[in-house]
């Protein structure tokens, strides 16, 4: 009983997202777009940077976009995605509570299509990103793609719960650009300052740019951050976003 | 009709501050745009092949917030306010008062975000022409208005809109004036604001023809706004 309500939660969710195919066109469109650009206008200007492990090496800040822009891209779709996914499930699922639904099940039905759509924006950063470079190591860059797509998603999710649209989306396109578009970029610092090991987006951003420049990988204990901040966020948006329905529901 | 859409318009502009974090950011925004963001945007523009010097990239990251800001606002006030415009509208204000009480309401909040960019601006690095950096920057806000009012009167989605204004502006700063190597063969609805804002923050005047356009196209922003704000306001029988 119980998991055929999830079921059907589920089947409901992604009808819901179905239902609107210009969100698909633009979750493709955006990183095509942004990362092709990026890519093509930017000159191959010599660029020292430092990896995890106190590994330097010397690459162009042509590379430097085609290996980082995925992720700032990942991160600002998942976080828009994150936002109003949960502002849907916060309008539409207290009607499947009070109609006998628990509050987890249509949490976890909206949880996997945010997952859905992130695996999605990732798949496509990450194809558009192999036609315009050849990263030293695939596998953490797309690990790193994929955690910094999922911790962005949980913080975008958060925001939605708890705030307005307006400022939610403020907050996360703020969020977005200070962390990954600056603070974490080596394209302004050879290595990020000791302040950014606070925000989100540093472990995540550290594994991508030592599977792109990094023969062997050194970037476990940034790995381990990134894991637990995905854990942390994971759990925090169940719980908020179970109660928000549930009190919805009872209100 | 400025009777009824003045105290309307009041209404709207408070109905956007009412949430405290979203007037927090409102003015933290172009703050933080222009001191932080101005400090990498001149090494932004060297990578792309650009010419922007520092001074230059600061005067242009107070544009982009006020742009950035007025855009979203703008989207989000058509999208999501239908149904509250069709009702006022239908009480007896009509629909032209109701779009002229939107586009007030959006272009105050733009002239407030465009105010901080401004001042910021100033007190971080001087304006060697002021009044004229002032007028790009509320360019900037007024153009991205009717972009994000546009958006809004076709797309009702909100994740569809903002991922499109995020689109919107991408292409935007790559092809800004200055910031590519390939800038001269592009065309955006900010060209013409940015070639003066870049120029005022320089010191330096700009040609007539750059205020033409500026002008021409922050008008015709209005113009799309109002239609826009009107077709979201109005009935389907008008």
């Amino acid at each position: 009983m119980m998991l055929a309500r999830a079921r059907t939660a589920t089947v409901m969710a992604f009808r819901d997202q179905r239902r609107r195919p210009l969100v698909l066109i633009l979750l493709v469109l955006l990183p095509a777009y942004v990362i092709t650009k990026s890519v093509a206008e930017t000159l191959g200007t010599p660029r020292r940077i430092g990896l995890p492990d106190g590994v330097w090496v010397t690459t162009t800040m042509k590379d430097l976009h085609g290996a980082g822009m995925g992720g700032v891209v990942v991160a600002f779709a998942a976080a828009l995605l994150g936002v109003f996914v949960m502002q849907s499930a916060l309008q539409g699922d207290r009607r499947l509570v009070v109609a006998g639904f628990r509050p987890g099940e249509t949490v976890l039905a909206r949880l996997l299509v945010l997952v859905a759509a992130t695996a999605l924006v990732v798949a496509v950063s990450a194809v558009v990103t192999a036609f315009n470079f050849t990263p030293a190591s695939w596998p953490p860059l797309l690990a790193a793609l994929v955690l910094l797509g999922l911790i962005y998603a949980a913080l975008g999710s958060l925001a939605g719960a708890l705030l307005d649209k307006l400022a939610a989306t403020y907050l996360m396109l703020f969020l977005v650009m200070t962390d990954l578009g600056v603070v974490q970029s080596p394209m302004f610092r050879e290595s990020p300052g000791s302040g950014a090991a606070l925000l989100p987006g540093y472990g995540p951003s550290r594994v991508m740019y030592d599977g792109a420049f990094a023969q062997s990988f050194h970037g476990i204990g940034e790995l381990l951050l990134s894991i637990g901040w995905l854990a942390a966020l994971g759990i925090a948006v169940y719980v908020v976003l179970r109660r928000a329905i549930g009190q919805t529901a009872i209100a | 009709m400025l009777s009824a859409a003045l105290p309307t318009a009041a209404a709207f502009t408070r109905e956007h501050l009412r949430a405290p974090l979203t007037l927090v950011l409102l003015i933290w925004i172009p703050v933080f745009f222009v001191l932080i963001f101005a400090t990498v945007l001149g090494d932004f523009a060297t990578a792309l092949g650009g010419t922007l010097a520092s001074q230059s990239a600061t005067a242009i990251s107070a544009g982009w917030a006020a742009a950035f800001l007025s855009g979203t606002l703008a989207f989000f006030q058509v999208s999501s306010s239908r149904g509250a415009d069709r009702r006022l509208s239908v009480a007896g204000l009509g629909p032209w008062r109701v779009a002229t009480a939107r586009i007030a309401a959006a272009c105050a909040i733009g002239i407030a975000v465009s105010a901080f960019a401004f001042v910021t601006l100033w007190l971080r690095s001087g304006i060697g022409h002021p009044l004229h950096a002032a007028v790009a920057i509320l360019s900037f806000a007024v153009i991205y208005i009717g972009l994000g009012a546009l958006i809004g009167a076709f797309v009702k989605g909100a994740l569809e809109g903002s991922l499109l204004i995020i689109l919107l502006f991408s292409l935007d700063a790559f092809s800004s004036p200055e910031m590519t190597s390939s800038g001269a063969l592009a065309w955006t609805p900010t060209r013409d604001a940015a070639n003066l804002l870049i120029a005022a923050g320089g010191g330096q005047g700009s040609p007539s023809a750059d205020w033409l356009g500026m002008a021409a196209v922050a008008l015709g922003a209005l113009a799309v706004a109002l239609a826009a704000f009107w077709r979201a306001a109005r009935t389907r029988a008008e």
